[in-house]
């Protein structure tokens, strides 16, 4: 049996808020069994759209047409009614709750919650579509790829026969996304449709039989086959111009002196939120002048490792010293020139209040006072001083941060951390979100902030992203650094088998 | 070598006043309009012309001076206790005790009154009850506040049933140590004149409707101005993001708290210096909770307030009328404000849903 009309059509969307247009006249096609990938620069549409065909957002012009039917999506109800599902940029799950009761909130069903029955349900649809998922653990205690499996879960157990998944990648570890791919292979090889959004083009090779680029809200490429364009093509495409590679880091200049280091870790023992150890007997130093990449997998205690470096989580044992001073609190890590990006820049640094002026100024640094008041002049100067140095091309200062698409919420940060006179900044994932363009950018600060001076700590799973900028790489395994690995070393194999816990 | 990244949200321009201040006016029109329709068919089920009683209404109440007046002095303990709302709302908090607040701002009033009530000279007196009761009303907001901080207890429960704990404490002092005589209403003995406030000119307005508008302006200053202003902002937009930039949230909380306290306790102060005179069992009976609403109706900004808080005033002063006028009971008009509250839910629930 095969079908002759796609799964989903896409006419003509457009949608604007106020003064900017975030899609115009966007067309695409989904069929069945076929994977879709969209692409395209921060800021260019991707989400806006997706969530137009989920009826989050009305169009301003244009329709849907599902299953050769034309549809009207008012409401993300209507969407998941029709066999439309959507995993969120940011995910959605109430942390509190377990995944079993999470997927209860989404089902449709009695009143009543039978949650023995769904826990078989859930096992079973689990087992079926391949995702790996325990029904009884808590969310908040679930890595980042865990809970994108129970979202997935979650929307493929109401029905859906398109799943759109927006950046599912982002936010995952190597082996994350492959196990993410797998699952999207099977429902593929099941006839649902899959839209997904990412940034990395070998992502797109490996996984779309059909690609979208948008750039500014307008679709330059629809529904090409990405093996029939080079890279440099769909580069183009996306920003509008070439992106050169990163310049392999000259080594350190100036070798390091007697003072004291930027960061320095000595016999950490610290649990995590769920109450197990996190991180045991760490010792670690970061230089002045130096870039250290801490590489292993998800949830082996890299969040731990940055919230304690950063006075944010009280050890319970070891000292943490920034430049010499011992830290016990944030306040005090900020005081001794500690500059970081968080791990989730939406949970961790946003406020949705605050435009993106706002935002700048909260960095740990003393607000500029006038009066009893905020000296606003000063700040926007300073933003403006920020945005030009630094070249991430920042939103408008006005612009609430909460408006903003995920890319461009994640520069705003990185400006505002990046343009401190830091002695230490720590980094979380900063090329999460980001999109090529960008991503080189932000490498390339980071490494002007360690040739500035600052020891600088970047955590990621990107070992392609840690090997092009490290002094030196640390593995870490089950809460403890499992090795080090010096640049003339840097090999996949090796550091990845430190990961895992073996032997370099 | 230096990537340029482009990007069209880089240039992008404010939208202008009009266009932002609009939508607001055309909110809070709908809305009334919305309840007054309403409203009407309900009276018109009753046998009563929505004509004449809205006719009724509009001349007893705002061609009326004395209800003018009246709609003043009612709406000042409004704002007041609208801004003790307002304050801890920016810090993310939910402050359900104005009713419990307002009921010890008048118990320090009343107690700084007789404490120092003879030797004092007169307007010192007044400054003393004023300081006693916002010190009653801020106090009374930290229990609540301490409660999150040590137990972590949710305000929002903590200042409610803090309200009851409130009644049971001017029961205790006006059925015992307080109470003017053994027989008759319970109740304490009645202000001097020197401890009333004075009225404005030549009207029955007390004076507390002044310091309600400065206030109103203070906070709102104190919130869009200050730097606590944003810091309790940050606080209360994303408790995580202000501990990470090293923000004492625990100290803004509570600040934030004991400011609101501290609001209501001189809206307490007010009720009993201006109004009442005197701490009966029924003494401010019910301000707290409309204040909520009208700080939920002006959501939690300062100036909207000063209007919300007329509205619930004049609604108030307007139920007499209605019954004249009407023929309809006085308390229909509490059906009225319950319209408007839904109209107001609606709209913004339907704005919600736009914007998601
Ligand atoms: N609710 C909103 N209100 C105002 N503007 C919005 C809103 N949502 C999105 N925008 C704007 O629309 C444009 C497109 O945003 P969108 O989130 O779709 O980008 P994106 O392609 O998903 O980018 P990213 O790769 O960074 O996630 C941006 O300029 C964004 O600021
Ligand atoms: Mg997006």
């Amino acid at each position: 049996m095969t079908l002759c009309h796609p799964l989903l059509e896409v006419l003509g969307l457009t949608k604007s808020f106020g003064e900017i247009k975030a899609a115009t006249d966007v067309s695409l096609e989904v069929w069945p069994g076929e994977v879709h990938a969209l692409v395209g620069e921060n800021g260019a549409g991707k989400s806006t759209l997706l969530k137009m065909i989920y009826g989050v957002y009305h169009p301003d012009a244009g329709q849907l047409v599902f299953d050769g039917h034309e549809a009207v999506v008012a409401s993300p109800s209507d969407a998941r009614r029709l066999g439309i599902g959507m995993v969120f940029q940011d995910l959605r799950l109430v942390p509190a709750l377990t995944v079993a009761e999470n997927i209860a909130l989404a089902i449709p069903g009695g009143v009543r919650l039978r949650l023995g029955a769904l826990r078989a349900r859930i096992d079973e649809a689990s087992e079926r579509f391949g995702l790996a998922v325990d029904s009884r653990a808590w969310v908040g205690h679930l890595s980042i790829g865990e809970r994108q499996r129970v979202e997935i879960l979650k929307v493929l157990m109401t029905g859906a026969r398109l799943v759109i998944l927006d950046e599912p990648t982002s936010v995952l570890a190597p082996q994350e996304v492959e196990a993410l791919f797998r699952v999207v292979e099977h429902l593929r090889s099941q006839d649902f449709g899959v839209v997904i959004v990412t940034h990395k083009l070998d992502e797109v090779r490996t996984i779309a039989d059909r690609a979208t680029v948008l750039r500014g809200g307008r679709a330059v490429l629809s529904n090409i086959v990405p093996s029939q364009h080079s890279d440099a093509e769909l580069v183009e495409a996306m920003v509008g111009r070439s992106v050169a590679d990163l310049q392999r880091p000259p080594a350190r200049t100036s070798e390091p002196n007697g003072a004291a280091p930027a960061l320095e870790l000595a016999g950490i023992e610290c649990a995590s939120d769920g109450g197990h150890l996190a991180l045991k007997a760490i010792k670690l130093a970061v230089r002045s002048g130096e870039l250290v990449g801490i590489a292993g997998v998800a949830g082996s205690g890299q969040r731990e490792l940055c919230e304690v470096a950063l006075g944010l989580r009280r050890p319970r044992a070891g000292t943490v010293r920034i430049n010499g001073t011992q830290v016990r609190s944030a306040a005090a890590a900020l005081a001794a020139g500690a500059a970081s990006v968080p791990e989730d820049p939406v949970a961790d640094a946003v406020v949705s209040r605050l435009d993106v002026t706002g935002h700048m100024i909260l960095n740990g640094r003393p607000l500029p006072a006038r009066r009893l008041g905020i000296d606003w002049r000063k700040v926007r100067e300073t933003t403006a001083d920020a945005d030009q140095r630094l070249g991430l091309r920042m939103a408008a200062p006005h612009r609430r941060v909460s408006e903003l698409s995920g890319g461009n919420i994640q520069r705003v940060v990185l400006t505002r951390e990046l343009s401190l006179d830091a002695t230490l900044v720590v980094a979380a994932y900063p090329s999460r979100g980001l999109d090529i363009a960008n991503v080189r950018r932000t490498q390339e600060i980071l490494l002007e902030r360690r040739d500035a001076g600052a020891g600088v700590l970047v955590v990621s799973e990107d070992l392609d992203e840690l090997m092009g900028l490290a002094d030196r790489i640390l593995v870490m395994h089950d809460g403890a650094i499992s090795g080090e690995v010096l640049p003339a070393a840097f090999d996949r194999q090796s550091i990845g088998s430190l990961m895992t816990g073996g032997a370099a | 070598m230096t990537a340029v990244v482009a990007d069209p949200e880089a240039e992008q321009t404010p939208a202008p006043l009009l266009s932002r201040a609009l939508p607001v006016v055309m909110r809070w029109v709908g809305t009334l309009a919305v309840a007054l329709v309403v409203f009407s068919v309900l009276l018109l089920l009753k046998g009563a012309s929505p004509v004449t009683a809205y006719t009724g209404i509009w001349e007893s109440t705002f061609l009326r001076s004395r209800s003018l007046q009246e709609i003043v002095v009612q709406m000042t303990p409004l704002v007041l206790g609208a801004l003790a709302v307002a304050v801890p709302a920016r810090a993310g908090l939910t402050n359900v005790g104005g009713e419990g607040q307002i009921i010890m701002g008048g118990v320090g009033a009343c107690g700084a009154f007789l404490f120092v009530g003879e030797t004092a000279a007169p307007g010192l007196l007044l400054v003393a009850m004023l300081v006693s009761a916002m010190v009653a009303g801020a106090v009374w907001a930290g229990i609540a506040a301490a409660m999150r901080l040590v137990a972590g207890v949710n305000e929002a429960i903590s200042t409610l049933l803090l309200n009851f704990v409130a009644l049971d404490v001017l029961l205790f002092l006006i059925y015992q140590p307080w109470r003017e005589s053994p027989v008759g209403q319970p109740a304490t003995v009645e202000l001097v004149d020197a401890a009333k406030l004075p009225f404005v000119a030549a009207t029955r307005i007390n004076v507390g409707i002044v310091l309600a508008l400065v206030l109103a302006v203070v906070v709102y200053l104190a919130l869009s101005r200050t730097r606590w202003g944003y810091k309790i902002s940050v606080a209360g937009g994303n408790a995580e993001a202000a501990r990470r930039a090293g923000l004492n949230v625990r100290l803004l909380v509570l600040s934030a708290l004991m400011i609101g306290g501290a609001l209501a306790g001189i809206a307490g102060m007010i009720q009993f210096a201006g109004v009442e005179y005197k701490l009966r069992p029924s003494f401010g009976y019910q301000l707290g909770y409309t204040s909520f609403l009208a700080c939920w109706l002006a959501r939690h900004q300062p100036f909207p307030i000063l209007v919300a808080a007329f509205v619930f005033a004049a609604l108030s002063v307007s139920g007499d009328s209605l019954q004249l006028d009407a023929g309809v009971p006085a308390a229909s008009i509490h059906v009225l404000t319950a319209f408007i509250l839904i109209a107001v839910l609606g709209f913004t629930a339907s704005r919600r849903k736009a914007a998601a």
